[in-house]
């Protein structure tokens, strides 16, 4: 499935505003269950105000990570800092951090002003206290005409935003939010991530968010790590992750992606020049990369960056020819599986600007896929 | 097999099952209002087994002794029970957990006989060592208490599995310590798990024969004592009568409860489709 | 309550909500199996209590005398032996029926549709919540000679005589499956309602007729069900007193009848401990199988 890449409605002046850099310092975090290793040494630091994803498939880690932020586990070794505080041996209940759970674990028996007051309650707040900053919670998340209804009595979204007014109530210093669209349905999901994350911005609160969409994670996020098998494999803003993968698994694993193995040929100081075995002509890239001549890189570039047409491109270097033996139509773009004569296969993205335009291209035509010189990236891992 | 064949057959099992369960029961019935003192020859209509049932002096002090031991079973045996099934769901591994779990299973299917002698002797025994030993109605709390501590810990312990563990997590998370969890979360949510506990502790203690009969003292017989010594002199149309009460108060009871909870599900549904249908 | 000195001072929470109930059961169910075996080596002796003491101090120095004759005369005296044998196979024979009517119970309940499962299965339960007694007693003036099921089938002209069931073994086969009918249908149906009704489907689907695709996919994976559900009656029915008693007859042996006895009728309560003792051995196996499937139960784990 290709990632569409959106910037949501996060506000890119905020990265500036925010505060300390290492507001929340994970320090070499290891969780072990009965010998499985479900966290390895893991270390990460997440800033003041910053909406923070952990990206992965199932069993990558991220769940059990969030866990041990929220002191629901005990980590086998390592440190978490919060502001400057060690938390490691607080218990859930003293630790200033408040998490909205997948299932949103609404107490059933409980209104939803019960709901949002059960946190301020155990703080020992007085009671009018608690009654102004429930009508301020219902308020932020547009809830006000539902403060005594049961959670049964509500739909899906409806319950997240209770969730969500619940773990804010007591302005946590950490809000954890664990696969926070995991329970609602397609459609609802994206007007949800972006009200969200106005809610959080507006706030403040420092977040970290658990979730295997990435669509979700580069929606809601702005810096993402990506988790694999108990480590993390890279932590970057969305943009960055997505056009600057630092890793093979990186590449594959955020939207898709064309990728060829080779041999650096030439290694100057602007440019560089891949021959790999799979293409005729060369790879050439515009700029000088950190490795040596004669090792062995993947070339990775997405099949937006990729140029299809019926006539060879004048260029000398970055072209392949095949035949087109697929074709998937999405509506707004078509790609192309382009399967080149010695079986490789590229994916062509096509975008469709005009009505029927893709109808010019069709099966068994022989056609050019050509990039440009900045269009992808060498991994080395 | 055809559907409508398949539907017959269901039918017809369920038909038979149902018979051979409720028949005899009926029958019973029926014949608590025979006039005549044999109890398997109709004679007439007639309620007078009733009245000597309640002018039986000493069927009534049993009742209520029975009825006596059984609130106070049923009571201690949900707030251990409890407890009991928290330590099976909530407690993790901890040195004895195995033994711990073959203690509160093995009375489910423990034979009557054995329990009933075991605690005797250990009553005897801790008689002739401390000189202090439990008696009467005492002697009888404690040995019903423990064989249907079992059974609440399994319908307890069977609710609080099915418990949505994170709403327990949120609580924490929102800073009530263990034991606020405990009684501001979980107990409200499996109230209704209590409840059912509480009730077949209830009903076990108040039909327990052969347990009450080793431990009880000469003067501490209980319902199911009297009754059993007089079925087995044959049969009376007294205890027909008797039946007959008994089975009317729980079919009473089931069905309100039962009406209770068809309530509550119905309006719940229905808050639910109507939430759904808002945005 | 915040006062760390408080908190060191009081147990954790988490100890003394193990403790309590532990505690109770090793007093009052663990520690009186040990007595019960140590009064099975006593000898029977008339006193109050009347046995004889297996420990004792006798010079200044703690005597243990184990007296094996209540365990000698189990073995040479037949009575016991057929006593044992004739509980197990009363106890199996009933099972097995009661799993041959309440399986087909069981299943006909998971197939309705969810609204009307509950309903029918609390008609199950419902009689069990009468008194147990009084179920028994029902029986016996159905199957009497003069009862109502000889009256009606002689009123039918189908026999001339009298049936004799009543105090006899069919008796008592009777009222175990009639009594434990709920223990076996509610675990079969537990097990049976959670299966996944797409495996079926896929198996018709495949090609396999109803009854082929029963054999080899429901029987199968409702065997914790099956399991359970005869333990559940079988455990207890080995021990059964009440229904022998009252409907068996005297032809009618077990071994609950048997402990019973030597206790109320001989007070020999060495005997009766003796009788005990064996009847926990034999049932060791079958209780630790229950065990195992029971806690995994409790524990939230499934199948």
């Amino acid at each position: 499935m290709a990632a569409e890449v959106s910037s949501g409605t996060k506000d890119p002046a905020r990265a500036d505003k925010v505060g300390a850099d290492d507001y929340l310092r994970i320090v070499d975090i290891r969780k072990e269950f009965d010998g499985f290793v479900a966290v390895d040494d893991t270390t990460l630091s997440v800033r003041q105000g910053e909406i923070f994803a952990l990206l992965g498939g199932s069993g990558c880690g991220k769940s059990t990570l969030l866990r041990c932020l929220g002191g629901f586990e005990k980590p086998t070794a390592g440190k978490i800092y919060l502001d400057d505080q060690e938390m490691n041996d607080l218990p859930p209940y003293e630790r200033p951090i408040n998490m909205m759970f997948q299932s949103y674990a609404l107490f059933p028996h409980m209104t939803v002003e019960q709901n949002i007051a059960f946190g301020l309650k155990q703080d020992g707040h007085k009671r009018d206290a608690i009654a102004r900053r429930v009508d301020e919670m219902l308020t932020i998340v547009q809830m006000t005409k539902f403060g005594k209804r049961k959670p049964h009595q509500l739909s899906g979204g409806q319950q997240q935003r209770v969730a969500l007014a619940r773990s804010l109530a007591k302005s946590p210093k950490l809000l954890l939010l664990d696969e926070p669209m995991g329970a609602l349905d397609k459609k609802l999901r994206s007007q949800m991530q972006l009200e969200l994350v106005n809610i959080i911005e507006k706030l403040g609160v420092t977040c970290v968010m658990v979730t295997h969409d990435q669509e979700e994670a580069m929606t809601m996020a702005h810096r993402i790590a990506l988790m694999d098998s108990g480590r993390i494999r890279q932590v970057g803003t969305p943009d960055e992750i997505y056009e600057q993968p630092t890793s093979r698994f990186a590449a594959e694993f955020i939207g898709s992606v064309n990728m060829v193995n080779g041999r650096i040929e030439e290694d100057m100081a602007d440019y560089v020049t891949i021959r790999s075995p799979k293409l005729e002509h060369l790879i050439h890239i515009g700029h000088g990369v950190s490795g040596f001549e004669g090792q062995e890189v993947s070339f990775a570039v997405r099949p937006e960056k990729l140029s299809i047409g019926k006539t060879e491109p004048t260029q000398p270097h970055n072209k392949a020819e095949g035949i087109i033996e697929d074709i998937a139509y999405f509506g707004s773009h078509s790609v192309y599986h382009v399967r080149l004569a010695n079986g490789t296969k590229f994916m062509a993205n096509f975008a469709n600007m005009q009505r029927w335009a893709s109808e010019s291209l069709t099966w068994n035509d022989k056609v050019w896929v050509s990039w440009g010189e900045n269009a992808g990236v060498v991994l080395t891992s | 097999m055809s559907g409508r064949t398949q539907r017959w057959t269901s039918w017809a099992i369920l038909g038979l099952g149902f018979a051979f369960l409720y028949v005899p029961v009926l029958i019973l019935m029926v014949y608590s209002f025979n006039e005549s003192r044999l109890a398997t020859v109709w004679s007439g209509f007639s309620f007078k087994w009733y009245g000597e049932l309640l002018r039986d002096k000493q069927m009534l002090s049993a009742a209520w002794i029975s009825i006596k031991i059984a609130f106070l079973t049923a009571s201690a045996a949900v707030v251990l029970g409890t407890m009991a099934a928290l330590v099976m769901t909530r407690m993790g591994k901890f040195p004895g957990k195995t033994l711990f779990g073959a203690l509160i299973t093995a009375p489910l299917v423990m034979p009557e006989v054995i329990i009933g002698l075991s605690i005797l002797l250990m009553f005897v025994s801790l008689g002739q060592m401390v000189g202090l030993a439990p008696k009467g109605i005492a002697s009888i709390w404690i040995a019903h208490v423990t064989f249907t501590l079992a059974f609440v810990t399994v319908v307890v312990s069977s609710r609080l599995a099915e418990l949505d563990k994170s709403l327990e997590e949120a609580a924490m998370d929102l800073g009530a310590n263990r034991i606020k969890v405990f009684f501001l979360i979980t107990l409200p949510i499996i109230a209704p798990a209590l409840v059912s506990g509480w009730l077949l502790a209830f009903t076990l203690s108040l039909d327990d024969v052969v347990i009450s009969s080793f431990v009880a003292g000469p003067n501490s017989t209980t319902l199911p004592m009297k009754v059993f010594s007089s079925v087995r002199l044959g049969l009376s149309p007294k205890i027909n009568a008797l039946a007959t009460l008994m089975i009317l108060v729980v079919a009473v009871a089931a069905f309100i409860g039962w009406w209770i909870m068809h309530r509550d599900e119905k309006r719940r549904k229905l808050d639910m489709q109507m939430a759904a249908k808002e945005k | 309550m915040n006062a760390p000195w408080l908190k060191k001072l009081l147990p954790h929470p988490r100890w003394s909500v193990i403790s309590v109930p532990y505690v109770w059961l090793l007093l009052f169910f663990a520690i009186p199996f040990l007595i019960v075996l140590k009064i099975s080596f006593s000898t029977l002796a008339i006193a109050m209590p009347p046995y004889t003491p297996v420990l004792e101090y006798i010079d200044s120095a703690l005597t243990l005398k184990l007296n094996l004759s209540n365990y000698l005369a189990l073995v040479t005296d037949s009575q016991y032996f057929h006593a044992y044998i004739s509980s197990i196979k009363i106890a199996a024979i009933s099972t097995l029926l009661a799993l041959l009517i309440g399986y087909p119970i069981a299943y006909v309940i998971a197939q309705m549709p969810p609204s009307s499962r509950n309903i029918w299965l609390m008609l199950v339960i419902l009689p069990s919540w009468t008194s147990f007694l009084i179920r028994v007693y029902a029986w016996i003036g159905i199957l009497k000679n003069n009862g109502l099921l000889n009256n009606a089938l002689i009123g039918m002209g189908i026999i001339d005589e009298p049936l004799k069931i009543l105090h006899t073994p069919i008796a008592a086969y009777i009222g175990i499956v009639y009594c434990y009918l709920p223990f076996m249908v509610l675990p079969l149906y537990t097990n049976l309602v959670k299966h996944d009704k797409r495996l079926l489907e896929a198996a018709y689907d495949l090609g396999a007729k109803p009854w082929k695709a029963f054999f080899k996919i429901t029987l199968p994976l409702s065997k914790a069900g099956i399991i359970a559900g005869c333990m559940l009656v079988m455990i207890p029915a080995v021990g059964e007193f009440v229904i022998p008693e009252l409907l068996g007859g005297p032809d009618t042996l077990m071994i609950g009848r048997v402990l019973w006895n030597e206790f109320f009728n001989n007070r020999d309560w060495p005997a009766a401990s003796a009788v005990a003792i064996i009847m926990l051995m034999l049932l060791m196996i079958p209780i630790l199988i229950f065990n195992r499937i029971q806690q995994r139960e409790m524990e939230g784990r499934l199948t």
